[in-house]
């Protein structure tokens, strides 16, 4: 099993945000599971990280949270995504492809000359 | 905009914050129970299952604090936390508190309420465009009108012409006149304008307009009124624009309403053009080189110092004393001056203002000097708390936070509590310097005061805080472990705390002193005899003729007389009432009118100045009524009335001057100057058939100065009172007396209805102000001082406990250690003591222009001062000392 990671502020928000864009509404614990299961369990997501990146998220209006019941019926807070987190996202991963682009070009092996 | 709304969010987090936290704990929990279920249903049991989920959780509570410090604003609530724990602390030492706040309070409130006196009248800029461009010209000459004598129109004429740095002069004369209402007649302060008075002073109106150059020349009298008398007779009614109102006898259609500003110089309701009097179009006005009766303000030109005015108007004056001496004679030693009008507006007000300055800066300096006594040895009793905090993990910063916290709380309530103390303090200080400027009006407790106040507070609190006794880290382990309970302040705190005391001293001492010949000085005032035998005696203007129809009719003044006469009978009728009479001016009034004077037979040296007397009528019962004693001769009868020869009376001050040794009566005096031409007083010989006491007429201070009196039948009826002497309670009659006088004359305004007991305090008045004002200051400082004294060396005994303790069992007697503890504090009062009359010696003489019969280095004063301040400061130290003495030896030895 390969070492687990914590996983980074920074890519914990574009993480949330592009869950929440494929699965639609969800609450945490699916978020949860879901960047669990993506990252192959390489990732580990504690709620000391989650739930802070959560209330930011909403507290600057990207994601939206309603209570609804659950699977198993119990009471849960499920987040969607709102039009500003759609534009957060598309930003965000425009970023995040620009920024992937430059750190791989410049970890690039180095040609023969 | 995403940082606004989150920054917003966490702001309203730091208030709702437990609701959300609790929230986002119920989204933890249904997070771990679907976790839960999902090992469940991978197969572990229950409970092992919920551990795994709380170990995969990596800490609800961890969690929780994450979030609360992603919701909030985290350092924001430190302080919150800080200030919190204050209050909790605080309230804890109620007693401490209510002594801090308060004294803090008396401080912050007095400093708050004259900074916005000083502030209101001699700082802000005028409300006049470009105020600080405006000039105010002054000519002066000995003798007098009390300096100031004001320019004729020709010498108006030749500033004009030969100043250039003053860009326009407008003119403005002070007026009275009667304004008829159908409430009847009252008489109003108006000023007479040019028309260019608006524009030089940079005023505008806001209602109406304002006059103009156009309204100088042969136009209908128009009217603007000042914002005060708007408010005060029309009560702002705005429809007053456009309506016809009678000044004396004549209609005049107000024009508009001027902007609130302080009006100077004099008093003004209402603003007049100059077609308003027929008097200032008269031969005698224009012509006249010293018929002075215009005052003069003026806007500097553009580019324009004060300087090259003062140089330019100096430079006029020389001329027009070579051109016409004589207008100007040497001795009267003729001056003009050039004064921003700013200053003064505020002349009269400055020394009070400054004076109370000082005092309130003492007062708050010594209430913080206390305050940071108590402070310090609070902090020092809060030793043993304060290292039991720093083991359990308090850092320095924190520790140190949490002083300043408060110490801010406690300077913020005092300024707080200042505010409501300040409040009722500007009233009054409006109310008091209302006497001595107009700019009374602008000193009002606004934002800048409250940012005063909180500016003070946050100095306050940083002081406390900086002498604070802060454990230091290091030893607070060991001094924890060693179960101190000693407490001791380092030798620097000790020294300060010393220091503090002898400054507390000194400030009282100096204040004291202040207090001490401003009360000397009203009492001397009070005890100044006004020269008149009773006070039983009723006074009031009554003004049947306007100032144009004196000048102008011996018809009207005839007619007049016999109305007088009419309301003199009648009133004699009432009951109670022993006499009578009839005078101008009304006892213990100034005379507005005083001439050069000369002797039958003394020839007149050229060069030497004439005596002066005051000019003032009386009828034959004058004196009887006003209770002016009659030294010599006879007093006025009724033949005096009308034929040949024309007598006089004159006062006992007048009859030294001018038959010093010799006997006044049947001597002749008459009139003589270059001003009689202007007033309907002949120049003949009249003879002296009476002299009469002298009577303090300039006001208790005033020394009292040479009287003329002339039959009140034989001159013009000008400034005419009605005299009542009554048995007893004559205050009582003035309703019965108005009432005659509203019956024979309807349309004639009353004023200055009072007795002589009201004149006189009205004299010794702003006096006692100022002498109450000091003392209450000083007495403030003389309590805050014994109570720093009493508390510093309580302190003092309270930490020497063990010593004494020990010394009296190696037998030292009580009466030494009291002795010891008597000298400690008696050193303190005694450099305090030397230090403040040292000081008070030598700025005695800035109060000098407030003090009446008394030095400002009045030894009395200084005595009795240092021997009070010594007495209260020995008694302060008394009280430790016999506490100290009362020491059990035993109790403390073993304790220790």
């Amino acid at each position: 099993m390969p070492p687990k990671l914590d996983v980074k502020q920074g890519t914990l928000i574009l993480m949330v945000l592009r869950t929440l864009d494929v699965l639609g509404p969800l609450h945490g614990y699916g978020i949860a599971r879901r960047i669990e299961e993506t990252s192959k369990s390489r990732l580990v997501v504690n709620y000391g990280t989650l739930y802070p990146a959560l209330v930011k998220l909403e507290q600057e209006g990207a994601i939206k949270g309603e209570w609804r019941p659950s699977e198993n019926n119990r009471r849960a807070k499920f987040y969607a995504l709102t039009a500003a987190g759609r534009r957060l996202l598309a930003r965000e991963t425009q970023e995040w492809n620009q920024t992937a682009d430059l750190i791989a070009a410049f970890l690039a092996p180095r040609r023969e000359a | 905009m995403r940082i606004l709304r989150a920054w917003a969010a966490r702001l309203a987090g730091v208030f709702t914050k437990d609701d959300d936290v609790a929230e986002v704990r119920e989204d933890m929990l249904a997070h771990l129970e679907m976790q839960v279920a999902e090992f469940v249903r991978r197969g572990m049991d229950p409970d092992s299952a919920r551990r795994a989920a709380l170990v995969a959780s990596g800490g609800l509570t961890q969690a929780a604090e994450a979030v609360r410090d992603q919701r909030g604003i985290p350092w924001l609530e430190h302080i919150g936390a800080d200030f919190l724990y204050a209050i909790r602390t605080l309230r804890r030492a109620p007693a401490f508190v209510v002594v801090v706040v308060a004294t803090l309070a008396m401080g912050i409130g007095a400093s708050m309420a004259i900074f916005s006196a000083v502030r209101g009248v001699l700082l802000k800029p005028l409300p006049h465009r470009e105020g600080d461009r405006l000039v105010y010209l002054r000519q002066s000459a000995e003798g007098l009108g009390g300096g100031h004598i004001g320019f004729s129109v020709p010498e108006v004429r030749d500033l004009r012409s030969g100043t250039r740095s003053l860009g326009q002069l407008a003119e403005l004369s002070n007026w009275t006149v009667t304004l008829r209402s159908a409430e009847g007649a009252e008489r109003v302060d108006v000023a007479l304008v040019t028309g260019n008075w608006f524009e030089v002073m940079g005023l505008e109106p806001i209602l109406g307009r304002i006059t103009g150059p156009e309204d100088d020349g042969p136009s209908a009298p128009v009217v603007v009124l000042t914002y005060d008398g708007w408010v005060r007779r029309f009560g702002r009614d705005s429809s007053v624009v456009g309506r016809q109102i009678t000044i004396d006898g004549k209609s005049a259609t107000v024009i508009g309403v001027l902007q609130p500003a302080p009006f100077y110089p004099g008093r003004a309701e209402a603003l007049l053009n100059m077609v308003a009097s027929t008097h200032h179009f008269s031969a005698t006005m224009v012509e006249g080189r010293t018929h002075r009766m215009t005052e003069v303000v003026a806007r500097l030109a553009e580019g324009a110092s004060i300087e090259s005015a003062r140089s330019e108007v100096m430079a006029v004056h020389a001329r027009e004393r070579r051109e016409h001496p004589e207008a100007y004679p040497a001795a009267g030693r003729y001056r003009m001056s050039v004064v921003p009008l700013k200053l003064a507006m505020a002349e009269r007000a400055r020394l009070l203002l400054w004076l109370l300055t000082g005092a309130a800066t003492f007062v708050l300096a010594i209430a913080v000097a206390n305050v940071a006594n108590l402070t310090l040895m609070r902090s020092v009793r809060r030793t043993h708390e304060l290292a039991v905090r720093a083991s359990l993990g308090a850092g320095g910063g924190r520790l140190r936070r949490l002083l300043v916290a408060e110490n801010l709380l406690l300077a913020l309530g005092g300024a707080m509590l200042g505010s409501v103390v300040a409040v009722s303090g500007t009233r009054l200080l409006s109310a008091i310097t209302a006497r001595y400027t107009p700019r009374a009006s602008e000193v009002h407790l606004d934002a800048s005061a409250l940012a005063f106040a909180l500016a003070l507070a946050f100095g306050v609190a940083i002081v406390l805080s900086l002498i604070a006794n802060l454990p230091q880290e290091g030893l607070l382990a060991s001094w924890v472990l060693s179960g101190g309970h000693r407490v001791s302040l380092g030798r620097g705190r000790h020294r300060t705390q010393r220091a503090l005391v002898v400054v507390q001293v000194a400030v009282s001492v100096v204040l004291l002193t202040g207090a001490g010949l401003l009360t000397r000085t009203m009492k001397r005032l009070s005890d100044v005899s006004t020269g008149l035998r009773t006070e039983e005696v009723l006074s009031m203007k009554v003004q049947l003729l306007s100032q144009t129809e004196l000048l102008s009719g011996p018809a009207a003044d005839a007619r007049a007389k016999v109305l007088y006469e009419q309301m003199r009978t009648e009133a004699a009728r009432l009951p109670g009432v022993t006499a009578v009479g009839l005078g101008s001016p009304g006892p213990l009034r100034a005379s507005s009118a005083r001439f050069d004077v000369r002797v039958e037979g003394v020839a007149i040296d050229a060069g030497v100045s004439l005596p002066q007397a005051d000019y003032r009528t009386a009828s034959p019962q004058f004196f009887m009524a006003a209770g002016i004693p009659l030294e010599h001769g006879r007093a006025f009868a009724t033949t005096d009335d009308g034929a040949p020869p024309p007598v006089v009376i004159i006062n006992r001050a007048l009859a030294d001057q001018l038959f010093a040794g010799r006997d006044p009566l049947g001597q002749r005096i008459a009139w003589t100057g270059e001003v009689l031409k202007f007033t309907p007083i002949s120049r003949e010989w009249r003879t002296v058939v009476g002299v009469v006491g002298n009577t303090q007429d300039g006001g208790l201070e005033s020394p009292a100065r040479g009287v003329v009196y002339q039959p009140f039948g034989q001159m013009t009826a000008l400034d005419v009172s009605l005299v009542v002497r009554a048995d007893s309670n004559v205050a009582a009659l003035a309703p019965a007396v108005t009432c005659i006088v509203r019956r024979v004359a309807p349309a004639a305004p009353i004023e200055d209805v009072q007795t002589i007991a009201q004149i006189r305090d009205q004299s010794v008045a702003p006096r006692r102000l100022n002498a109450v004002l000091i003392s209450s200051f000083g007495v403030l400082a003389m309590l805050i001082a014994a109570v720093g004294i009493v508390g510093v060396l309580a302190f003092s005994v309270g930490t020497r406990t063990n010593e004494i303790g020990i010394r009296m069992s190696l037998g030292a007697a009580p009466f030494r250690v009291e002795r010891m503890i008597l000298q400690e504090g008696g050193v303190l009062v005694l450099l305090g003591l030397t230090i403040g009359v040292s000081v008070a010696y030598a700025t005695g003489g800035l109060i000098r222009g407030l003090l009446f019969g008394v030095a400002p280095h009045d030894p009395a004063t200084f005595v009795a001062v240092t021997l009070g301040m010594a007495i209260v400061g020995l008694v302060s130290c008394w009280i430790p000392a016999v506490r100290a003495a009362r020491i059990d030896p035993s109790i403390t030895v073993r304790s220790s």
